[in-house]
């Protein structure tokens, strides 16, 4: 088998328009939080204003290039696709993951939403299998979508025989 | 369908009344010497003499209570094993009631610690693989039942159901017929093999913690130890001790050496005694392997065949380089709390030599082809880039470390060379640093550091010839690691999915970890830094069918980018 052959294609999906809103959002108040950290003492605090406002500008400045670059950036990482077989996803933007479960050890299929990604519309899946390496999420997806995803899910996993484990 | 009538008939049996015997005399052995420590202490201690008649009654009150709980703990727990379930109710104030299905039953641990085997009892621990809610253990645990209780609970947890019958698995061992005597033994301690046990990098450790112990002990008493000491056994003071240190350095540093070596190879052999004593490892009949092991505590492990999905031959540096390995499970259900815990549960045979040890790994794999042979794929030339690249940086900062240890260095002769030496003095006594500081060049630091940097290219390379993956009839194989070189052959049917990850950096290079998540060990078996379609190809063959229809062909060598990077 000539080996560099090979690659994993991208899933089919990809996840919906407005995840791009909800990242940068989600990016935008982590930026002001972690901004303010010395930012604030930067007011009271006469000896080392200097030291605490170049942090500020330092952390503001990499937030923002965050919340700028990470949105779209995720956008075309993140992709899902749910076969007859198996569950495939694609998600990450620096550092990119692919994982791939087959129907027959899926143990419970799950849906949530945040606050945050109420206020757009968003839904995650969560799909839960046996292994200690975490549950594999699709997460931005629109709400109805999430739900038909869901569906279909349970319903193939119930057809497919395995004991899960 | 909760049976919660306290009858003891249908079935449910007791913790051994003997439970609390063996408590109470632990509790009376560690209470007593304390009651009458702290009686003497407060008799000879400048204050009312009616302090001293309090520990006593204390005492007495403490361990009655103790008891008295004991006794009620003793009744409230109580056990069965049905057909089907085993269930245990439990709880003093709030009633606790499990019940988990027999098939469920991953391990089942017998332990008796000496002061409990005295009185013929153990600790019987079931692993079931799933936990009772958030942060639930997944294990029912009885302390203590008598040792023919445990004995029949690990034979009967472990055996499918008492008439044979199809449990609806496709395994082979489902009739639980066989007599329990057909056993085969799989190994059994050799003496000799003890000789591996100082071999780890702790031998050292052991030592040099005993003697920063001392010292701290030292600095804790502010010097007025020491000086009790050295006036007892009439010792030089303590700049006659640095200078008589500082002229015999060469013979001093590998003597103390030497000595530490020696304290730590007593340690780890005696504790390596004490584990794996009387150790054997056989398996049953019906595919369960059983471990049996250790002096004053001893341990018997059962592990259900079926959930043995595979080994991981672990070879950490020291023992390496003088040719041992030593095995553990990868198995389901035998998590215990924390990762520490749960390696130590699963450890399968001690330190031996590394051919007994492939042998017996491959013996345990039940496969014909060892997957312990060399490791057949090589990783590529990127792989060992990216791991000079991690070198290059330690090299870097160890350089920018020394810089700064180096001005410190001129300082401490210099300018602060008072006030340090008598920091010191306080401290430890002996002015053994600034004594050091003296005699020692400035550049030494750098030399430390060329020595780091050397030490870390030679690190890289060997990291990299540890990479290693393949797919053997059963099994798929990966290998990795330098401080700690550890082979994992785990059964095919066991992976139940796939994570490819990517750094930006393994993107640069082509590379990529692809993990083989599944429900046994660790949760995730990696081959790191593959080629990103020798990956892919390899979890293909491994598994096939799974990622088939997300894989996709491409020309070799057109260069073509990844899609789904940069915008």
């Amino acid at each position: 088998m000539s080996s560099d052959a090979l690659r994993l294609r991208p899933p089919r999906h990809r996840v919906d328009r407005r995840a791009i809103m909800w990242w940068t959002a989600r990016a935008l108040m982590t930026t002001v939080v972690i901004t303010a950290a010395p930012a604030v003492p930067a007011v009271f605090v006469e000896p080392i204003r200097f030291w605490l406002l170049s942090a500020t500008v330092v952390v503001a400045v990499t937030g923002l290039s965050v919340t700028v670059v990470m949105p779209q950036w995720r956008y075309r990482v993140h992709r899902w696709e749910v076969t007859d077989t198996a569950v495939y996803t694609s998600s990450g933007w620096l550092w990119q993951e692919w994982r791939v479960a087959p129907m027959s050890r899926i143990q419970t299929v799950d849906t949530a939403r945040g606050p945050l990604q109420r206020v757009f519309g968003l839904s995650s899946v969560t799909v839960t299998t046996a292994s200690a390496a975490g549950p594999i999420e699709i997460s931005g997806l629109d709400h109805m979508r999430a739900t038909e995803v869901v569906d279909q899910l349970t319903e193939t996993t119930e057809a497919t025989p395995g004991d899960a484990t | 369908m909760s049976p919660h009538g306290e009858k003891p008939a249908d079935g449910w049996q007791g913790l051994s009344r003997l439970t609390v015997w063996a408590d109470a005399v632990v509790g009376a052995l560690i209470i007593a010497p304390a009651a009458i420590g702290l009686t003497i202490a407060l008799a000879l201690a400048p204050l009312a003499w009616g302090w001293s008649v309090l520990p006593v009654p204390a005492a007495l009150a403490l361990f009655a209570g103790m008891t008295y709980l004991d006794l009620l703990r003793l009744r409230a727990v109580g056990y069965r094993v049905t057909d089907e379930r085993m269930e245990m109710r439990s709880g003093l104030i709030a009633k606790a009631y499990r019940s988990i299905p027999r098939e469920r039953v991953r391990s089942v641990d017998v332990a008796a610690p000496l002061y409990v085997r005295v009185f013929g009892l153990c600790t019987v621990t079931v692993g079931t693989g799933e936990s009772a809610g958030a942060g639930g253990s997944d294990q029912l645990q009885l302390q203590f039942v008598t040792a023919g209780q445990g004995e029949q609970l690990r034979r009967d947890l472990l055996q499918r159901g008492p008439v044979p019958k199809t449990t609806g698995e496709n395994e082979e061992n489902g009739t639980g017929e066989g007599p329990e005597e057909e056993e085969e033994e799989l190994a059994r301690l050799n003496p000799r093999w003890f000789a591996y046990a100082p071999a780890t990098g702790a031998t050292l450790g052991i030592g040099v913690g005993a003697l920063a112990t001392l010292a701290s002990i030292s600095a804790q008493m502010g010097g007025r130890g020491r000086q009790w000491l050295s006036e007892w056994l009439v010792l030089p003071s303590g700049a006659e001790i640095g200078a008589f240190i500082m002229g015999r350095l060469l013979l001093l540093v590998p003597l103390t050496l030497f000595a530490l070596l020696l304290l730590g190879a007593v340690v780890t052999l005696a504790a390596a005694v004490e584990t794996w004593w009387d150790y054997r490892l056989i398996r049953q009949s019906d595919g369960t392997v059983r471990l049996r092991r250790g002096l004053l505590t001893s341990v018997s492990l059962s592990v259900e065949g079926r959930r043995l999905n595979g080994v991981a031959l672990r070879e950490p540096f020291v023992l390496r380089s003088v040719g041992g390995a030593e095995i553990r499970a990868v198995a389901t259900g035998l998590s215990a709390g924390d990762d520490e815990k749960t390696a130590a549960k699963s450890r399968l045979s001690p330190a031996m030599p590394g051919k007994r040890a492939r042998a017996l790994a491959a013996t345990l794999l039940r496969t014909p082809d060892s997957p312990f042979g060399p490791v057949p794929r090589v990783h590529p030339r990127a792989a060992l880039r990216r791991r000079f690249a991690r070198a290059g940086m330690a090299t870097l900062a160890a350089t920018a470390v020394a810089g700064a240890l180096t001005w410190v260095h001129v300082q401490l002769r210099g300018p602060w060379a008072d006030a340090w030496s008598s920091v010191e003095a306080e401290a430890m006594g002996v002015p053994l640093t600034s004594g050091a500081a003296e005699a020692t060049p400035v550049w030494g630091w750098f030399a430390v550091a060329a020595l780091f940097g050397a030490v870390a290219f030679w690190y890289a390379v060997g990291s990299y010839r540890g990479l290693g993956h393949g797919v053997h009839t059963r099994h798929l194989v990966v290998r990795r690691g330098m401080a700690v070189r550890t082979t994992v052959a785990m059964e095919r049917s066991a992976v139940i999915g796939w994570r490819i990850s990517r750094s930006p950096f393994q993107r640069r290079l082509a590379l990529a970890d692809v993990s083989a998540t599944t429900a046994a060990g660790e949760g995730r078996y990696t081959a790191a830094d593959v080629g990103l379609g020798q990956g892919v190809a390899w979890a293909e063959e491994a598994v096939p069918g799974l990622l088939a229809p997300f894989v996709e062909r491409v020309e070799p060598e057109s260069g073509a980018p990844e899609r789904s990077v940069l915008p």
